[in-house]
């Protein structure tokens, strides 16, 4: 990689008002073995993963992924260096994967995300074949911003390669859950903001009326004192 | 007197005693007979040990001349207090200050010695108007028949109930007045949740950024009021214009300041609307499902704000009606109705309902 050696003193200086976006997408897919294994009682082959969501090499600006396994494996922290960043592993239980993304740039503060190793199908994970039976994805969309980016990072970031030739394809349809959960998220807001609307005229009445009470009141009260005054 | 009646007491209880244990030992005797015709070959007579009666010292506690006697009674009973000092009943008279006299107790015909000297019989005999006739000081006051001593002690006791009650129904009003400042203070904060939610629907994404500068042009308004409102409506993202790397849907999470309770109602709303919990987070979802939630703290806020003023305008109408005996204050049906709309949050019927928002929803 040629980079231009010239940032020198100032290559942490940022470069105000500029925001790049970098979408990935961070799962597991899992398959079961069929059986459990005699020597170890493990039950599946997994693959923990983070990959660009567009297709282009994420090694120019990503220095290493971080894994941290359960405690039981051995080696529970795995860093992988380049693409592609993923763990296989095998195992019969579900835990918490934590995932640490470290830039090239020092200043840039690395990035976490926690992802729930799935082998078994519940809500969220989603079929998928797999060569030697049925397997399962999980997965999750995020986005890298990138705010003020320092000049060293702004040039990593723009200066990306393709990763593959071919097509670049995810197991899951991001696109059209994009489009799905930005109209309904829409929708339900249009609803809150009209109920909101309905609950205000009504509060407007409710205080009118309030106001209309306390005169009514106040009459009665003056009209019933003059009559005691009388007697 | 009393003490002869305490003596007498004393002997017929002591005797009553010995005839109910006469009576018991009888009964063993006789139910003995019945269930096992004359097979028993022996009464079993006092098959407990005999408990034993002891002369020994009481006092009772109706005297207050400490005086000591002796009778008859169990060991056992010791530490019983003597029965009959029960019945030594005491009449609970009024009482009344040299002020409360001045203010209210005054009486053509009658000095406050004489007052004094009819109350103070009063209570030496016991209301017995019979007796504090007698016993009148006529050399003193002028005589006093019956009739005359319970009016003017019937009249005091009147009087003085009154104040009593007075004062108690002033503590009321007290507490109704407090309550009503409460409210007051209330339905300013709503007014500003108001012009808030106005605001919200007119510019959403510069709510934030306006309310320094409102602070400023509203300077006549109670600071503690101000920050009340502010926080309460809606939810304050922070800012993400800080410079370094995130993950996008951090900027989804919900600020520390928002409580379980709000964050709990959010959920339940999302969920009744069939909306993740966690949707994906591009940029225009995350903005969009921010200013939702914001929406729907808003939305329990002002729900709770209509819960209170109901709560109000039942209570005044309560207040009419109490000072307009048959009459009565309708209020208008669309806001009876609270309880009912809110569970249908999540049915298309509200979309209906802004197609004519003139009208009211009831339904």
């Amino acid at each position: 990689m040629s980079l231009p050696t010239d940032f020198g003193p100032d290559s942490g200086g940022r470069m105000k008002g500029i925001c790049i976006v970098k979408p990935i997408v961070y799962g597991n897919i899992a398959r079961y073995f069929g059986k459990k294994r005699e020597e170890d009682g493990h039950t599946h082959q997994w693959t923990v993963y983070v990959k660009p969501f567009n297709n282009e090499d994420m090694s120019s600006y990503v220095k290493k992924v971080h894994f941290k396994l359960h405690e039981s494996y051995a080696n529970q922290n795995r860093i992988v260096v380049k693409p592609p960043y993923e763990i296989s592993e095998t195992g019969w239980g579900e835990f918490e994967i934590v995932i640490k993304i470290y830039f090239h740039d020092p200043n840039e503060r690395p990035v976490t995300m926690y992802h729930i190793l799935k082998l078994f199908h519940s809500g969220g994970t989603q079929d998928i074949g797999m060569e030697q039976g049925k397997g399962l994805v999980s997965e999750s969309y995020d986005e890298i911003v990138f705010q003020d980016p320092s000049q060293l990072m702004h040039h990593l970031l723009t200066n990306t390669t393709q990763l593959t030739l071919g097509r670049w394809e995810h197991n899951t349809n991001f696109e059209d859950k994009k489009e799905k959960t930005l109209k309904s998220v829409l929708e339900t807001k249009q609803k809150i903001r009209s109920e909101i609307g309905i609950l205000k005229n009504k509060l407007k009445l409710a205080k009118e009326t309030i106001s209309i009470f306390k005169e009514e009141i106040a009459k009665s009260q003056d009209s019933q004192s003059m009559i005691t005054s009388y007697v | 007197m009393l003490m002869c009646m305490s003596k007498l007491f004393s002997f017929l209880f002591d005797l009553q005693l010995y005839v109910r244990t006469l009576n018991m030992n009888m009964g063993d005797l006789s139910t003995d007979v019945g269930n096992n015709g004359y097979k028993q070959t022996k009464i079993k007579l006092g098959m407990r040990k005999p408990r034993k009666w002891k002369w020994m010292a009481f006092t009772n506690p109706a005297r207050t001349d400490n005086a000591t006697f002796y009778h008859w009674r169990r060991p056992s009973d010791e530490p019983k207090e003597y029965p009959f000092a029960k019945f030594n009943k005491k009449v609970d008279l009024p009482t009344y200050t040299d002020v409360e006299y001045q203010q209210h107790l005054k009486c053509e015909g009658w000095t406050k010695e004489e007052t004094d000297h009819l109350m103070d019989l009063a209570q030496r005999f016991d209301l017995r108007f019979m007796i504090m006739a007698d016993r009148y000081d006529t050399l003193k006051y002028p005589k006093r028949s019956v009739e005359d001593l319970k009016e003017r002690y019937y009249k005091i006791c009147g009087i003085l109930a009154k104040i009593e009650e007075e004062q108690f129904l002033l503590g009321e009003l007290k507490k109704i007045e407090a309550r009503k400042k409460e409210r007051e203070r209330k339905t300013q904060d709503l007014q500003k949740l108001i012009s808030q939610a106005d605001n919200q629907n007119e510019t959403p994404r510069k709510t934030d950024k306006k309310l320094p500068k409102k602070k400023i042009t509203n300077p006549t308004r109670p600071s503690r009021i101000d920050t009340n409102a502010v926080e309460s409506a809606g939810i304050k993202f922070p800012d993400y214009k800080n410079s370094g790397a995130s993950l996008r849907s951090q900027r989804m999470k919900l600020p520390a300041n928002v409580g379980q309770k709000k964050s709990k109602g959010i959920e339940q709303i999302l969920q009744e609307m069939g909306l993740d919990l966690n949707p994906i987070p591009t940029e225009e979802i995350c903005q969009h499902f921010n200013e939702l939630r914001s929406d729907i703290v808003l939305l329990m806020e002002l729900k709770t704000a209509l819960g209170s003023c109901e709560y109000e305008l039942q209570s005044l109408r309560h207040q009419y009606e109490a000072v307009n005996p048959g009459k009565t204050l309708s209020i208008p049906s669309q806001l009876l109705s609270i309880s009912d709309n809110e569970t249908k949050v999540n049915t298309a019927e509200i979309i209906d309902v802004v197609g004519s928002p003139g009208t009211p929803s009831n339904t």
